[in-house]
């Protein structure tokens, strides 16, 4: 028999609280909350949860309407149950009846009595009022484009034609990109064993190993998943190891390394390098790697440690290839994890950007003479990306930008003032890839 | 230890009748812990042998709320049953469906243990129901037969549509994507 579940509606509005109010991200929150749902609930209470995250400002200030007066802190737990309900009347095609129904069951399961008909009359009023709310979200930005106020300014900024179409974008669902794994067979085989399946897919032209699923999958699903067949990881970040431009046996370092998607795919791509060396600060993100490796049948050597202090671990020996795939906003990626929007605060942004400059001017001498450095970020915030080469170039001589070719496509991503930059899904064009930023660096040689 | 794949509704191997286990010995040991860790995944409270496609009559029950009480029970045979309960209840091999099942409300069992040791034990409540339960299973017995004819058709519908669409999983949906 199975153990008693807690219902999707609940489970959802606990995750939302634990981001909201806790700080806490997604990918912390969720998996122990899923595993408390019958397995016929955890795909639903995954959508509810991630679609009130990603509609969360809208939501709220619709709520606020609906409410004669502000729940209190302690009743939190209420708000959240009301949001998941909310996003179920206007998002999804559950019947009405069915959600205001779940959710009010869901708030008697509280213990707070006083809330039931406090729900009934909010899911109800809002089925009422729905025109003339959905205009009143409509007339302001930042319900509009569910969107934090500081984002949306930083984003219209840095991109005045593109900023609508970018926080659009940040609120559609991501496509479902897998990477196929060539040491296990080519591109053309996987394809075609998923057609088997019934899994109807597309290639993609800058990204070699692409293939765009139409329908996600559970990953297990997937043939040979196990047998690291493929991973699942975007168009966007599989350019990195394309850009990277690896040969034989050279030896390469990716400085922040967990959880070795890109790591994996420079391996994948290049059987005979010396040495790939993988760094990463986070002890606890560290079985990541080893987990994507084993299940790959790859090996690195995973060093834990600071990417921005090479002294502790570093041999002495230069590398041939740098990846600096930096910490970042995020803001690139906010349609995978819209928690990002409730996450992220202004003041992230400036420790992020020393961090990131710390860590381009630490690796700059562990990098041989003619050898690359590409910087990348799943950001698309300009002081993250071209503003941080633009001042990494007046500070190392030394170093010169290069061109960045992927495939034999030339014109991918848009090309900025350093580098290039992608624009997450119909912003960047037809390609629907990650928002992610690229720049290759060279190191010249003394007698040059 | 491993986890076992459990059979679902309608699948034919749930309807077979369970023979006794010869003898206790490390397999059957290896086999009592998989069962546990199957359960305790799936998450549940009850696995009967007949689930995981094994036919011998052996059953793991845990009821507690901090999964600290596992129970052994094989070859086990009701001694006593008393007064009448319903409940609502569910089956790992019928996932997402509950559905209201009238059962004893006291009974008394005998079994070995996981040493091969004989025992009785008297239960009420939720642990009455759940062992009833499994033992229905090593008769090849399901709790949707106390069904209706039609809603077991409907069941059995709706689990081959859920089947078929599988379940986008957690991670893949959303994409590999670190911060
Ligand atoms: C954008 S993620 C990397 C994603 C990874 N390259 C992939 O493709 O799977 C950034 C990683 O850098 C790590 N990190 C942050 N600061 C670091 C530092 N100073 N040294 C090494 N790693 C660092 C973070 O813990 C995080 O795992």
């Amino acid at each position: 028999m199975p153990a008693e579940t807690v219902s999707a509606r609940t489970l959802a509005a606990k995750a939302v609280q634990q981001v909201v109010q806790e700080g806490r991200s997604l990918s912390q929150c969720l998996p122990a909350l899923l595993a408390q749902a019958a397995p016929i609930d955890r795909s639903l209470t995954q959508e509810l949860a991630y679609g009130v995250l990603r509609w969360h400002a809208r939501l709220q200030q619709q709520l606020q309407q609906l409410l004669s007066h502000p729940l209190k802190a302690k009743d939190q737990d209420i708000g959240c149950l009301l949001l998941v309900g909310l996003y179920q009347l206007i998002h999804t095609a559950i019947p009405p009846h069915a959600a205001v129904h779940a959710t009010v069951e869901a708030v008697r399961a509280t213990g707070k009595r006083w809330a039931v008909p406090l729900a009934n009359a909010v899911l109800r009023a809002y089925q009422r009022r729905q025109t003339e709310l959905e205009a009143r979200a409509d007339a302001q930005p930042t319900s509009r484009y569910a969107h934090p106020d500081w984002l949306i300014e930083m984003l219209r900024a840095d991109w005045p034609q593109d900023w609508q179409a970018i926080l659009t974008a940040n609120n559609e669902r991501p496509p479902f990109v897998l990477r196929v794994n060539t040491r296990q067979g080519e591109v053309a085989s996987y394809r075609a064993a998923l057609q088997a399946e019934g899994m109807q897919n597309t290639t993609l032209s800058v990204a070699e190993q692409a293939l765009r699923l139409d329908q996600p999958v559970a990953v297990e699903r997937l043939p040979g998943f196990a047998d690291g067949a493929v991973s699942v990881q975007d168009a966007a970040a599989q350019l990195a190891a394309q850009l990277l431009d690896v040969h034989a046996g050279m030896r390469v370092l990716d400085a922040c390394a967990a959880p070795g998607g890109k790591t994996s795919h420079i391996l994948e791509r290049s059987p005979e390098l010396a040495e790939l060396v993988a760094v990463e600060i986070d002890p606890a993100r560290v079985p990541r790697i080893e987990q994507n490796l084993q299940r790959l049948g790859l090996s690195a050597q995973i060093i834990i440690g600071d990417a921005s202090r090479p002294d502790s671990w570093w041999d002495g020996r230069q590398f041939e290839r740098i990846l600096l795939d930096a910490p970042c906003s995020a803001t690139g990626v906010i349609r995978r994890h819209p928690d990002i929007k409730s996450l992220r605060r202004t003041a992230d942004l400036e420790d992020l950007t020393v961090t990131q400059s710390d860590l381009l001017d630490a690796m700059w001498p562990l990098l041989a003479p003619g050898g690359m450095l590409l910087y990348a970020t799943c950001s698309v915030l300009r002081r993250e990306n071209e503003q941080q080469i633009e001042r990494f170039l007046q500070r190392h001589p030394d170093a010169q930008e290069a061109e960045l070719r992927v495939a034999w496509v030339v014109d991918w991503g848009r090309q900025v003032s350093h580098g290039r930059q992608i624009l997450p899904g119909a912003a960047g064009g037809d390609m629907d890839m990650d928002g992610f930023y690229y720049a290759s660096l060279i190191k010249r040689c003394e007698d040059s | 230890m491993a986890k076992l794949e459990i059979l679902h509704f309608p699948d034919p191997r749930l309807r077979t009748r369970a023979l006794p286990v010869p003898v206790v010995d490390a397999a059957i040991r290896q086999l009592i812990d998989d069962m546990f860790e199957t359960m305790y995944a799936a998450p549940g409270i009850g696995l009967a042998a007949t689930q995981i496609d094994f036919h011998q009559r052996l059953l793991v029950v845990d009821v507690s709320e901090e999964k600290d009480q596992p129970l052994v029970f094989i070859n086990p045979e009701i001694l006593l049953r008393d007064g009448v309960e319903e409940m609502e209840e569910g089956c790992l091999s019928v996932p997402g469906i509950y559905d209201k099942v009238q059962r004893a409300e006291r009974i008394k069992v005998r079994a070995l243990d996981r040493d091969g040791q004989t025992f009785e034990l008297e239960a009420d409540g939720l642990l009455a129901v759940c062992i009833q339960h499994e033992i229905d299973h090593l008769d090849g017995k399901l709790f949707v037969d106390y069904l209706s004819n039609l809603k077991r058709q409907r069941i059995r519908k709706k689990l081959e549509k859920a089947r078929r669409q599988g379940e986008p999983d957690p991670v893949a949906e959303h994409g590999e994507t670190a911060l």
